[in-house]
This record gives structure tokens, C-alpha cells and sequence, in this order.
């Protein structure tokens, strides 16, 4: 039998062939150079696959969105945008690689849609530029680098609920978080905010591997917790859910902000408890919004669902949040790969979005605990403003 | 709520599933001499296969039913078409083809079933049993029952039918049996098929409880391989050693807190390994 392994390195060298190709090559190049010129490249990491999917995905979309309605409208200073994305599967090195690989793709920004690790391994890597934006509450970026963060942050987030709990005259909470630095950040800010609100914590962790939180439940439920909040982010988070089904409980349970989407609802559709609240920016509940923040937000929703056909939900408008800061750092910055002029601009200049963003020289988080709500799901599947806890349930699921 | 109490549930609830899931690894590892390291995967594709198929509007009685003939094909192919054709094979490179098995399925079920956790409806709802200040779900309280019942027939039918004794006898010396008129081959897919049996009736009872994703195979059969190398790859130690290994492992979460599970969990078995291995060390014989 004739033997065929490696039988291609013996072709024949044609050098008609190759002249033709490196002409293409050399006719093609000046072009794409000038195609390359008549765009910005914006550099997206979003994981799409892996533990926090739900989370990446959906960001992904709107990004993609965004990119699609600023393109058909002529581009941004007659430039178009395109998004180069990068899948980093919420793993720290993958994130080092996605970056390094649009590093040199030479993108004008960088949105990071991923989680903490990930993200903050990320972070050395722009100490010079390009500026990158970030949803993620947990990173709280020095004012001196180029990172900005465009939602509330974890202690904002947590700040919200210890006033809901003192507005419903709560003085316990019993809290789970997962061991990663997601988990960390979560347990930190709730050891800051909760003792100096007068409310007593016990915590319990959850392995990001285990689908089973029946034992950390328990020990909190055995200190007679009336609420539990779950800081666990993604899909994983869902066995939180099932424990605390699978153990009959009955305290309202207070989710996590990633998890504000339909994504996290259509997973735990089976074990909904009778109380699901969750940490949200405003406009979650366009009713507690002011007239022109409404106005925006309804423009995007309008124009998100024509497209995509599907409901928007937090995790949208947090991507919605980078999308915007990216569209005026590329419309107002006369060299927006000058990072340090992009970063003079943006202390200088709020951002209208869904809520406004404001960064300052003193500060690179966009947003505060006045821009959050704590919500509560209710039987149409979407969130509204939460009543307080002993007023029962509001949605009536 | 009493924390005692509710981490002897728990362990209880992982306990069944380990020594079910555990058994099965024994029944192959026992007629084929090979550590079979897909057979975690047989656990996920039942799992899948049923969130799936009640997704699409299947009864979840058929699609149950469709989840441990998808367990059992998963077993029943690594031995067809994996182990049988390769006897000539050494077994640690037999067993590292089983674990690349295990990562091709892991890949499948990705593109099959995406990336998200899945799970089903339970056989029993309604509220939890309350005793002794702990909780458990109705349908946690079937898993640990079923799952002692199936293990103990199990163990009874391979020590006491003609055809468990055969199973045995072509484990302990294949040549022998196949002389004395023993369909060696026929017994060997059956064992596969009963291991992958096992591995689906855990995850049709205990999915509904927590949930799975695509990527829960391996750490279910690292956790089958703990317990059945602590019983000595004993079917009936087995039982003993996974509800051990479930209250263990919800002991240490409970008590010590889920970050030192895993330094925790391994420092233990390591000693217990080395422990069961003195036998090696110190020139006794093989026991491990």
C-alpha cells in the first residue's frame, strides 16, 4: 500500500503560484492598512463559555448591539467601530492572553466584561494604556491608572441593602459568598458595612466546584437569620438556590448584582423562592428613574429588543454603561489612544447613560449607592423596587 | 436549625450518590482490570439527557428512562469500542485512554447541552421532612434509600446469583472461566452496562436536588475512585466508604468552612491511602 503520511511536503515548489500570491498579498496590504485607519478597534473580553457564561454573554450582546446602531448611523467621528472579542472562560491566564492578543492588535479601548481574577489580572497590563472600562463592582481601579470602573461599587451595593434592612428594621443577616476573590471582595465589604449599620453578619463560603449549599444554609439559618444574601456570581449560583429550596426555607433571599438577568431566573425557574431580591442599578425599574434618565433607557431598550427579540435585563445595562463611556471618549477625544487624555476627559466630563456616570480625579467608579435599588422578581419575570421585608410579598408568587 | 443535624443530611444525601456511583466504578474495575475514569461521564449524560429531553416537553418518566440508557450506553461504549479492541494494551495506558474519553464526552456535552448547570423536575416535591431540628427533601430522603437498597442488592446479587458468580469468576481469572464455559466478553459489557446503570439512577436522583453541568463528570468519578479505593475495591465496602466519604466531606464544610474542604478532605485520604498501603511499604502484601 502506498504510503501517504507527509506526502505533501513533497509538492513541487510552483513559482507562478507563490508571484501571484505575494502580489495579492502586497496589492491587499495598503488597503487594509486604510481600512484599519477608517475604524476603531475595541478590544472585548467577555467570558462566554465557562462558570460566569450568563454573565459575559449577555454583555457580549449588547456590545455587539452597540456596535451594529453606532455603525448603520455613520460611525463615530466618520469612523466605524469594531469590536474584536476574546473569550477568556473567567480564567485569570486566559485573560492575560486575550489582553496581550489585543494589546497588539493595537485597540483604541479595552471593555472587560469579565469577573474579579480575571479582571485584576488584567489591570497590569494597561498601566500605560489603552484606558479599559469595566462593569465589575469588585474592582475599585486607583485614580492614577487607566482603568475606570462604570457601575456602583461592592460597598455601594452592600451599603443599599444594609439601608434596606434598617428601613425594614432587620438587625441580622446571614451571608454565603464563593471562595474566589469575587467571594473575598464580597465578604470585605460586608464585614466594612453591616457592623457599622448595626447589623450582625454570620457568613458561610461555597466552594465554586460544589452543587450543594445545603450545610452552609443551615449554619446560617441556625442563627436565626430573617434574611440571607448570596453574593455567589453565574450560573454556578444556582445551587444556592436549590439548598435553600431543598430546605424548605422562607426568608427573603437577596442575589447577587451579576445575577439580575433572565439567564439566572431560567435556570432556577424550578425552585423560585418565594422572595428573590437582588442588588440593582436604578434603571432595572425604569419607574424609579427620572424623566431623562427614562428617555435613555427606554431608546436602548426600544432598540435592543427590536434587535435581539429578548427582554434586557441588568446585565445589559451594565454593558450599555461601557458602551456609552466608549462612545464619548471616541466622539470627544481628539486622540482617544492617548490614554491620558482620555482619562483627563473622562474625571472632567459625566457620561449620560441609562443613570449618568461620573469618575473624577479622586475616584474611578462611575457610579454610587444612590444609583443602586434593591428589587424584588415578580411573577412576570421582571424586577421592581422591593417593598420592605416584614410587608410579605409583594410580587405575590 | 440544628447544624448537626443538617450536615448528617447533607452528608447522608452525597453519601448515597458516592457509594452508588462508587459501586459501579468497582463492577468495571473488578471484570476488566481497568481504573475506568469515564465512567463519571456516564453520570452527566444521564443527567443531560433527562434535563434535556424535560426541556423539549418529554414526560419525565421517559425521559428518566432516557437518561439511564444514555448512562448506560456512554459504560457499554468504552467498553466496545475502547477496552475490548485494545486487550492487548498495558492497563495504565488503557486507563489514560479512558480519561481522554472522559475530556472527548466533557466536549460533547458542551456542544450538546451549552455551558449552563442543568437540572429537572424531582421525583417527590412538596416540603422538606423535618426531624430532629434538620431538614430533607423528600426526594433526598428516596436518594439515600435507593441508593442503600440498590447497593446492598447489588452486593448480594454478585455474591449469591449465578450470574454474579460468573461476573466474579471472569474478574478473578477471565482465562480460567472462559474455559470452564464462561461468555467472558458477554459479562464484561454487562458489568459495563450495570456500572453505567449505577452511575445514571445517582444522577436521576440526585439532580434535581443540585443541579449539573458538563463539565461534573470528573470530579464525580475522583470522589467514586475515593471511596471505592477505601473500600479496597470491596462493592459492599464501597457503601460503607462513600456515605463515610459524604459525611466527611459535609462535616468538614460545615465545621471548618468550605475553604478548607478540599486541604482538608485530601490530607485525610492521603493518610488513610498511605495508611492501606503499609502493606507495600513495610514488604506485606499488595493490599492497595
Amino acid at each position: 500500500m502506498k504510503h501517504r503520511i507527509g506526502s505533501s511536503l513533497h509538492h513541487p515548489f510552483r513559482p507562478r503560484a507563490a508571484t501571484l500570491a505575494l502580489a495579492c498579498a502586497l496589492a491587499a496590504g495598503p488597503a487594509l492598512a486604510q481600512a484599519q485607519q477608517n475604524e476603531y478597534r475595541i478590544g472585548v473580553i467577555a467570558p462566554t463559555t465557562g462558570p460566569v457564561a450568563t454573565v459575559g454573554q449577555r454583555q457580549l450582546t449588547t456590545l455587539q448591539w452597540w456596535e451594529k446602531s453606532v455603525n448603520e448611523s455613520g460611525g463615530i467621528q466618520g469612523r466605524k467601530i469594531r469590536l474584536i472579542h476574546c473569550n477568556d472562560e473567567a480564567n485569570p491566564e486566559r485573560a492575560v492572553t486575550c489582553a496581550r492578543d489585543l494589546l497588539a492588535q493595537k485597540v483604541v479601548l479595552l471593555l472587560n466584561s469579565s469577573v474579579t481574577g480575571p479582571i485584576r489580572a488584567v489591570m497590569p497590563l494597561v498601566e500605560k494604556g489603552p484606558v479599559m472600562l469595566t462593569p465589575s463592582p469588585n474592582i475599585i481601579p486607583a485614580p492614577s491608572t487607566f482603568v475606570f470602573q462604570v457601575s456602583p461599587s461592592d460597598v455601594h451595593m452592600t451599603q443599599a441593602i444594609a439601608n434596606y434592612l434598617k428601613r425594614s428594621n432587620v438587625t441580622k443577616l446571614g451571608m454565603v459568598a464563593a471562595t474566589d476573590a469575587s467571594g473575598e471582595v464580597g465578604i470585605a465589604s460586608a464585614q466594612e458595612v453591616f457592623p457599622k449599620n448595626g447589623i450582625a453578619l454570620t457568613t458561610a463560603r461555597i466552594d465554586l466546584r460544589a452543587t450543594d449549599a445545603s450545610t452552609q444554609l443551615a449554619k446560617l439559618a441556625s442563627a436565626d437569620v430573617p434574611v440571607l444574601y448570596s453574593s455567589y456570581s453565574g450560573g454556578a449560583a444556582s445551587s444556592v438556590i436549590k439548598s435553600y429550596n431543598n430546605l424548605g426555607l422562607t426568608q427573603p433571599l437577596i442575589i447577587s448584582y451579576a445575577n439580575i438577568s433572565d439567564a439566572f431566573v431560567a435556570l432556577i425557574k424550578n425552585d423560585l423562592p418565594d422572595r428573590l431580591l437582588g442588588t440593582a442599578v436604578r434603571a432595572v425599574d425604569p419607574a424609579l428613574l427620572d424623566a431623562r434618565e427614562r428617555q435613555r433607557t427606554e431608546a436602548f431598550t426600544k432598540g435592543y429588543q427590536a434587535w435581539r427579540k429578548e427582554r434586557i435585563d441588568q446585565l445589559n445595562l451594565i454593558a450599555l454603561g461601557m458602551a456609552d463611556v466608549a462612545s464619548a471618549v471616541l466622539r470627544d477625544v481628539a486622540d482617544p489612544t492617548d490614554a491620558g487624555a482620555v482619562r483627563e476627559y473622562l474625571h472632567k466630563t459625566p457620561v449620560e447613560s441609562f443613570q449618568t456616570i461620573r469618575f473624577s480625579p479622586q475616584s474611578h467608579v462611575g457610579m454610587n449607592a444612590d444609583d443602586v435599588a434593591i428589587v424584588e422578581l415578580t411573577k412576570d419575570g421582571s424586577w421592581v423596587a422591593a417593598k420592605p421585608v416584614a410587608t410579605g410579598n409583594r410580587a405575590g408568587r | 436549625m440544628n447544624l448537626l443535624t443538617q450536615t448528617i443530611y447533607s452528608g447522608l444525601m452525597s453519601g448515597g450518590v458516592y457509594a452508588l456511583v462508587g459501586i459501579g466504578l468497582v463492577l468495571a474495575y473488578r471484570t476488566s482490570r481497568v481504573l475506568n475514569l469515564t465512567h463519571g461521564e456516564s453520570y452527566v449524560a444521564a443527567a443531560l439527557t433527562c434535563a434535556l429531553l424535560t426541556e423539549k416537553g418529554v414526560p419525565l418518566w421517559a425521559s428518566m428512562l432516557a437518561g439511564l440508557l444514555a448512562a448506560m450506553a456512554v459504560a457499554v461504549a468504552v467498553e466496545r469500542l475502547l477496552l475490548r479492541p485494545r486487550t492487548s494494551w498495558p492497563i495504565p495506558s488503557l486507563i489514560l485512554l479512558t480519561l481522554a474519553a472522559a475530556f472527548v464526552a466533557k466536549g460533547v456535552f458542551l456542544l450538546v447541552a451549552g455551558v449552563d448547570p442543568l437540572s429537572f423536575e424531582r421525583l417527590l416535591s412538596g416540603r422538606p421532612i423535618r426531624f430532629a431540628g434538620g431538614a430533607m427533601p423528600r426526594q433526598g430522603a428516596l436518594l439515600i434509600g435507593v441508593g442503600l437498597a440498590t447497593a446492598v442488592a447489588l452486593t448480594l446479587f454478585l455474591a449469591h446469583t449465578p450470574i454474579g458468580r460468573r461476573l466474579r469468576a471472569s474478574a478473578e481469572n477471565p482465562d480460567a472461566a472462559q474455559l470452564m464455559g464462561v461468555n467472558v466478553p458477554m459479562l464484561r459489557t454487562l458489568a459495563f452496562a450495570l456500572s453505567g446503570a449505577l452511575a445514571g439512577l445517582a444522577a436521576l436522583l440526585l439532580v434535581p436536588l443540585v443541579a449539573v453541568d458538563f463539565q461534573a463528570g470528573l470530579g464525580m468519578t475522583m470522589r467514586a475512585f475515593i471511596a471505592a479505593a477505601l473500600a479496597g475495591m470491596s462493592p459492599f465496602l464501597t457503601i460503607l466508604t462513600g456515605f463515610g466519604l459524604g459525611l466527611f466531606e459535609a462535616a468538614v464544610t460545615g465545621y471548618a468552612g468550605a475553604l478548607a474542604q478540599d486541604p482538608v478532605v485530601f490530607a485525610v485520604l492521603i493518610a488513610l491511602a498511605l495508611w492501606q498501603s503499609r502493606g507495600i511499604r513495610f514488604g506485606g502484601s499488595a493490599r492497595a
